[in-house]
């Protein structure tokens, strides 16, 4: 229901020689080299807004009460005066912020939890690693948020750690079973044979392999993490200083209905084409990687 | 004979979907449809903290006083009392006599199920009850070393057997109460839903679940509560009492429009039955008021310029008034963000010479404050800004006071800082506390672009934004908070109550949270606590005031305005913040069925 | 191994996530949880109610005691009162749940129902038009927040900016009509929001069994495709649809109704826990968060059993 897809469906990956293949398929995929621009285009915006090149004046009041959009602000102003446009721009910073801290970091840790259950299977760790995945999936997710808010103290670190917390689990579930799967494999019977020690082995030899998955499983993330933010900023447990489509959708829940749209449109608008970029590329790759779908 | 039913229907209701109702049930009831902006959460007279709970609590229970419904400035009223009371040369010793034949309604919680009559013993219980623990009383500081004997029994273990020699019944309906030293506002503590009389039968028989079981006397009874809306029935044993417009303060000039005449020498309640709406969200409750749905809307600011065809004076739009009556009153009360002077980054500091600079600081940041655009954007400009903490609404305010402390002056802001030798290296770190919502959030956002037209550093105002209200009242309660932006409701018309949010024993976690220390301040309080509204009184006042301005304490304030819209078939004066509820025994509709369902 | 056997070791091993679910809600919810002292005081409170409110609210009491109390109440049901409006929270959770699944079953419902069958055409033409329509247009579907959905129906459906047919706010069902009249634009977002995904999922369970041996044999000697069709393909993929179905029932009254409850002021368990969280009302939380949790987890432990005893194969996987 947060939708978030907690099971996405399963790929299986292959030997890791096949990259080229790979990208060769990928540019033929029209809708994942689309995503993929699109993506880039916000990339290329939110590094500016890093950069402090453009949407630095999204907290400065530089207008009048909700003014019409006009060629001083090109999406108007919103409640306090301040310019939508510069808003919804730097906000495009915030959602990279949090889509690529959360994605990045829940994916590694699904991968290391992931590989180890894998590795051991059948053993008490991977009990343990099943063991944390069946509590984390079994609580209410926003409730979950709301619990680490309260525990951290409205730190504005809440809501990451909560969502790398919760988001690891279908990653690791994607990796052990991966990893379940590689392990009794020819070339790693080899490494095994020749005396190679076992972290070398998950880590140089079957890591790479789950590849296609932790692809797919962090664009997936990045935009279930975006997602939530924005309810999450509804809520009042989200993003805490700063600017971000979720707080500028908040602040249009109590205007659209008195007819001022602008925070709506323009947070909702950049919000969907970087979600719709995003969900082509993982398509692409999911499409990529997985021999089946060869068209 | 409908009235005999009801307790059937309710058994009904509760078992069933509650709320709901047959179509024929309700074309036969008068019902009013009341909105609130917020819900009560609970019902139990001991919790009656916020205005929510105030409202309905006032119109279940009885309280020995209520304010005059239609005369303003508010005067003084008796309820269940017979009259004024008698009260003794020194002030001290207060003699009440209370209406006899009064009776709370019927209840499982009684012997046999039937209300028993209210004497002056449950006026007695009614106080002592919060000073005992167990009720975790919210109300208890409004009587706290001010009654005889009361706090030293509370001291001795809140034994109910035990007496407390301020808090007597001579007999059955006189109630004698004896003070420390003289209290002018005690008639006000008695009108407020803290002072609301409970039955002890009740507060046993339901323990902490009196929150949603209310056993009172007062002119309705509950028929169910949620988290959406309360129906309240009207109390068929409710005392008989003509209703008089002379005695109820009525002005002919300017409340003739309202058509109050056709109550004359009818005995309240006159509907049925209260049907009230829990409306948090501003657009919703405007949706239910134009579809109908609600008699009554407390105009929210976003559609102020839907209403008004002026802001000054204000005036509603013509065509409204063909099927509303409006009206519009400042609060009693006031919004204000005071710095926390415990914090030595910005308060007070050992150091007299960095003292002065943080106050130099402060001072800064008061002038850089824009008032007006505060009051443009989140009050559509008919808030009424004043400096320092006596609102306009009360008899003290001084309307020729000087405006300084409210005017914004850039230049002068910066010329503070830079005598004071502060620059954006060496500015601290400011951190404005609020508890997570859209509103506040948004204030904070202008507070701070407020501070950037200064120099102040973007990433040197920093939020500090909190889950829940409960939160961020621990964290200023533990002075962990450095710029507090509250609202105070006042609760009771008296300046003596906006006075003590600087009183220094009323430190955090009391209500004096900037943590105002000033020994001359709190001298004048306690010389004008004792005294009776007067010249020299106000004069204390204002000195008082004048101290907190010059000290740079509070950023302070502006009290909203309030507008009221209200379909004209319901007859009636609304009101809020104090006072308000009261006014539900007293409306009346012209059509018995409103708004045709 | 016999099917009691399983059952048995299947019951034992929901031990340790049951106390898992209840230890991580209790540390979080509880322990570091909501502080309401201070609204429960009243003004200018003495340091001695301070401690007086906090041992009432039980939070001055150990760890380990607050934790035996936490569990005795999820097992009792016995889940004490809220602390904001002092209703007893079994009357609260009797009043919302029924509200709750009132309104979001419709839309489950329809939702479930759209996607299968949108699955199921873009699985049959599998790699033609219609398949890259229906998958390309659940992309955008699954590229919309939530809250976007929610605030663009409401603005299109219940207000003179769109055609203003539908009530913005509330709840008040009293009979088949109302029901409609209230039920609709939360149906239709809670369709929204999760076409995309459903029909995704159950494209990729279609093709799966579109895609086996017997299936195709079949069809390439010329077998009728809707018997085909009702006969196999449906049949066996009901194991993966119910799962689904079974395992979104719990979040989806929780989360769902959260989000739509809160905003259209409906007063579901959603709503009551939207105001737990913003007044932090730990009781009505942790009532709420241990019970969908618990609840969660007899649900996947009743799967598994099921599971075996249609099909013992399971078992071993």
């Amino acid at each position: 229901m947060s939708g978030f897809n907690r099971h996405p469906g399963t790929l299986a990956a292959r030997d890791g020689t096949r990259s080229a293949h790979v990208w060769g398929r990928l540019r033929k995929n029209h809708m994942g080299m689309a995503g993929l621009v699109i993506v880039l285009i916000f990339l290329f915006i939110a590094v500016a807004a890093w950069a402090g090149l453009i949407g630095q004046d999204w907290s400065r009041v530089t207008g009048g009460r909700w003014e019409s959009p006009a060629t001083g602000h090109l999406f108007g102003t919103n409640m306090l005066g301040q310019d939508v446009m510069e808003r919804a721009i730097f906000s495009t910073r915030t959602a990279f912020e949090v889509g690529l801290l959360v994605s990045v970091l829940s994916t590694l840790l699904g991968a290391m939890l992931g590989a180890l259950a894998g590795w051991f299977s059948q053993s008490l760790l991977d009990e343990a690693v099943l063991w944390l995945k069946g509590v984390l999936d079994s609580i209410p997710f926003y409730l979950f948020v709301a619990a680490v808010a309260f525990a951290m103290h409205g730190s504005p670190w809440a809501m990451h750690i909560a969502m790398i917390a919760t988001f690891w689990t279908s990653t690791g579930r994607l990796v052990r079973g991966e990893v379940m799967r590689l392990k009794n494999r020819e070339f790693i019977d080899a490494a095994r044979s020749i005396g190679l020690p076992a972290h070398t082995i998950v880590i140089r030899h079957l890591l790479p392999n789950t590849l296609p998955i932790l692809l797919v499983q962090s664009s997936l993330v990045f935009v279930a993490a975006i997602k939530t933010e924005v309810i999450l900023s509804f809520l009042g447990l989200g993003v805490q200083d700063g600017v971000s489509w979720g707080l500028m959708l908040a602040e249009s829940t109590q205007e659209v209905l008195a007819g001022h749209f602008a925070n709506f449109i323009a947070a909702s608008g950049m919000l969907f084409l970087l979600l719709m970029g995003f969900n082509m590329l993982a398509d692409a790759f999911q499409d990529a990687f997985d021999d089946r779908a060869g068209l | 004979m409908i009235l005999r039913v009801l307790p059937a229907l309710l058994l009904l209701l509760l078992g069933g979907c509650g709320g709901s109702e047959t179509p024929s049930d309700s074309q036969a009831l008068k019902v009013y449809r009341h909105s609130m902006d917020g819900t009560p959460g609970s019902l139990d007279p001991a919790h009656a903290s916020s205005i929510y709970a105030n409202f309905l609590v006032v119109n279940l229970y009885d309280t020995l006083y209520r304010y005059r419904y239609l005369a303003r400035p508010y005067e003084l009223a008796p309820n269940l009392a017979q009259g004024l009371p008698e009260i003794s040369e020194d002030g001290l010793v207060y003699t009440i006599r209370i209406k006899q034949g009064v009776k709370f309604i019927d209840d499982p919680a009684f012997p046999d199920g039937k209300g028993r009559e209210l004497t002056a013993h449950d006026f007695i219980y009614t106080i002592k009850r919060h000073f005992d623990p167990v009720t975790l009383s919210q109300g208890a500081w409004l009587w706290r070393d001010r009654i005889v004997g009361l706090d030293e029994w509370k001291g001795n273990g809140s034994d109910y057997t035990q007496e407390v020699a301020g808090l007597q019944a001579i007999d059955e309906q006189t109630i004698r109460i004896g003070l420390k030293k003289p209290f002018p506002q005690l008639l006000h503590t008695f009108t407020g839903g803290f002072s609301a009389i409970v039955a002890r039968e009740a507060v046993q028989h339901y323990g902490r679940e009196m929150a949603n079981h209310p056993v009172g006397s007062g002119p309705y009874t509950l028929r169910s509560v949620d988290s959406a809306q309360a129906v309240l029935d009207s109390n068929p044993g409710f005392r008989q009492e003509i209703f008089r417009l002379e005695e109820e303060g009525y002005n002919p000039d300017s409340q003739k429009h309202l058509g109050l005449e056709v109550l004359e020498g009818r005995s309240p309640p006159f509907v049925d039955r209260l049907h009230i709406d829990f409306i948090a969200e501003d657009a919703a409750r405007w949706n239910a008021f134009t579809s109908k749905d609600i008699h009554f809307l407390k105009v929210p600011v976003s559609q102020f310029d839907r209403v008004l065809s002026s802001r000054n004076p204000v005036k509603v739009i013509p065509s409204l008034l063909e099927s509303y009556r409006f009206s519009s009153s400042l609060e009693s009360g006031f919004v204000y963000t005071s710095f926390n002077l415990d914090d030595e980054r910005i308060g007070y500091h050992p150091d007299p010479l960095q003292n002065e600079r943080n106050q130099a600081l402060r001072c800064a940041i008061i002038k850089a404050f824009d008032w007006q655009s505060r009051n443009e954007v989140f009050y559509y400009g008919i808030g009424r800004v004043f400096p320092g903490l006596i609102p306009p609404t009360t008899p003290e305010f001084d309307s020729s006071a000087d405006r300084f402390s409210v005017e914004r002056d850039l230049d002068q802001a910066r010329a503070l800082l830079r005598l004071h030798d502060w620059n954006r290296e060496n500015l601290p770190v400011l951190e404005y506390g609020f508890p997570a919502s859209v509103t506040e959030r948004q204030m904070f956002e202008q507070f701070r672009s407020f501070m950037l037209d200064i120099g102040y550093p973007r990433e040197k105002i920093r939020p500090l934004s909190f889950a829940t209200f409960g939160d961020f009242f621990r964290a200023y309660s533990r002075r962990e908070v450095m710029l507090i932006t509250s609202s105070w409701t006042m609760d009771y018309p008296d300046t003596e109550n906006t006075m003590q949010l600087f009183f220094g024993p009323n430190m955090s976690p009391g209500s004096n949270s900037s943590n105002y220390n000033n020994e001359q301040f709190d001298q004048l309080y306690r010389d004008s606590a004792a005294m009776q509204p007067s010249e020299q009184c106000t004069e204390i006042y204002r000195k008082m005031n004048q101290m907190v301005i010059e000290d740079c304490v509070a950023i302070s304030g502006v009290s909203r305005n309030l507008l009221f819209l209200w379909d004209k078939s319901a007859i009636m004066l609304p009101d809020r913040s104090f006072v308000g509820g009261y006014f539900l025994r007293f409306v009346d509709l012209k059509d018995p069925v409103p708004g045709d369902g | 191994m016999k099917a009691s056997h399983y059952i048995g070791r299947k019951l034992l091993s929901g031990i340790p996530l049951l106390l898992g679910v209840t230890f991580i809600s209790f540390l979080l919810m509880v322990y570091f949880g909501p502080d309401k002292t201070f609204e429960l005081l009243g003004k200018n409170p003495s340091s001695e109610q301070i401690s007086k409110v906090r041992e009432q609210l039980g939070y001055d009491r150990p760890f380990l005691s607050r934790y035996a109390e936490y569990f005795r109440q999820l097992v009792t049901l016995d889940l004490g009162l809220s602390e904001s409006s002092g209703e007893r929270i079994s009357r609260i959770l009797a009043r919302t749940v029924p509200v709750s699944i009132a309104l979001v079953l419709p839309g489950f419902m329809l939702g479930n129902m759209l996607g299968i069958l949108l699955g199921l055409s873009a699985a049959w033409y599998r790699g033609r038009w219609l398949d890259k329509f229906i998958m390309g247009a659940s992309v955008l579907g699954m590229s919309i927040s939530f809250l976007v959905i929610i605030i663009a129906l409401q603005v299109l459906l219940c207000t003179p900016y769109g055609v203003n047919l539908f009530p913005a706010r509330g709840w008040e069902v009293n009979d088949a009509s109302s029901y409609v009249y209230y039920v609709t634009v939360p149906t239709l977002a809670i369709i929204f929001v999760t076409l995309g995904y459903n029909t995704r999922f159950y494209r990729a369970v279609m093709v799966e069994e579109l895609g086996r041996d017997h299936i195709q044999t079949a069809l390439a000697y010329g077998a009728s495709s809707t018997e085909l069709l009702f006969r196999h393909v449906l049949k066996n993929s009901l194991v993966p649809v119910l799962t689904r179905l079974m395992f979104s029932i719990p979040l989806v009254i929780v989360s769902g109704s959260l989000l739509i409850e809160s905003y259209f002021g409906i007063p579901g368990i959603g709503k009551s826990t939207f105001e737990a969280i913003t007044s932090g009302d730990q009781p009505v939380l942790k009532a709420v968060v241990g019970l969908t949790a618990v609840l969660f987890v007899f649900e996947q432990l009743l799967i598994d059993i099921l599971y075996r005893l249609v099909d013992p194969r399971v078992a071993e996987a």
